[in-house]
């Protein structure tokens, strides 16, 4: 483990990054993207189906969907919306749920389309540390918050 | 692999110091005192960091000698390097159907502007 291991620190996993060019005006895209009656039509590996598709598209909204396997296989996928600045980006944590209800980790998904005059670049980045570090300064939040109502408590007659 | 191992892991190398750290142990092993070198860290912080990389398994320390040098562990990197690749595939052929799917799209708006 020397070169090897070394090239892999160094290139860390860290992130996801896939840009495409689709031949359709930004908008488009971006209703592809945010109605569910699109987005059930090509969301999935080729051959599943999505079954159910729920997405409540502004900041703090939820999705949730099923895909269906050619086997017959279901997987739920949730999430949560970070950001929504149509027709341009869109940020949203990504999390699988395992049979049982296990969530699996979360990662955090920013989808950018770009206008190329009548074409869209969409660029897709999905990374696992920037959500770590979101949830844990959501928890700090939180930690801050109920530390503050324990002083109220404290200090009330 | 547990999702939770791998939050651990990720929490782990979530950290520059602590990649630095795995970097040059890359190269073999090493002492405290001579990872601390090359970082304006002290002892003690140094040692905090190695803590979280021995928790995640990234790396082992000899028992034996009074040193403990540190090693690479690199079982957890190549898992952490693993969880990407069905995550490219999905969203690669999610996105081959969305191309079709536009293309469908603009052709139906295309006839119904040839019929109106």
């Amino acid at each position: 483990m020397t070169a090897r291991a070394s090239a892999d620190v160094a290139s860390a996993p860290r992130e996801l990054v896939i840009t495409r060019i689709f031949n359709a005006p930004r908008c488009l895209v971006f209703k592809a993207w945010t109605e569910a009656e699109h987005a059930m039509r090509w969301w999935g590996p080729l051959g599943f189906t999505t079954i159910s598709c729920e997405m409540d598209v502004r900041p703090g909204g939820a999705w949730r969907r099923c895909m269906r396997s050619p086997e017959g296989v279901d997987y739920w996928r949730h999430g949560v919306y970070h950001e929504v600045v149509e027709p341009e980006r869109l940020v949203f944590s990504y999390v699988s749920d395992h049979p049982g209800g296990i969530s699996g980790h979360e990662t955090l998904v920013t989808v950018t389309f770009t206008d190329l005059g009548g074409k869209t670049e969409l660029t897709l980045h999905q990374a696992v540390f920037e959500s770590i570090a979101a949830r844990n300064a959501h928890q700090r939040g939180w930690t801050s918050c109920l530390e503050r109502f324990a002083q109220y408590l404290v200090n009330s007659p | 692999m547990s999702p939770d191992f791998l939050s651990t892991t990720y929490a782990a190398l979530a950290d520059p110091t602590r990649r630095a750290i795995l970097a040059r142990l890359a190269s073999g092993e090493a002492s405290v005192t001579e990872l601390a070198e090359p970082f304006e860290m002290s002892l003690p912080a140094v040692s905090k960091h190695l803590k979280v990389l021995e928790r995640a398994g990234l790396i082992a320390r000899g028992r034996k000698a009074q040193w403990r040098p540190c090693r690479l562990e690199a079982g957890p990197l190549k898992d952490a390097a693993d969880w990407l690749e069905p995550y490219r595939r999905f969203w690669e052929q999610s996105l081959d159907r969305l191309d079709d799917y536009l293309n469908e799209l603009q052709v139906g708006e295309e006839n119904d502007d040839r019929e109106s």
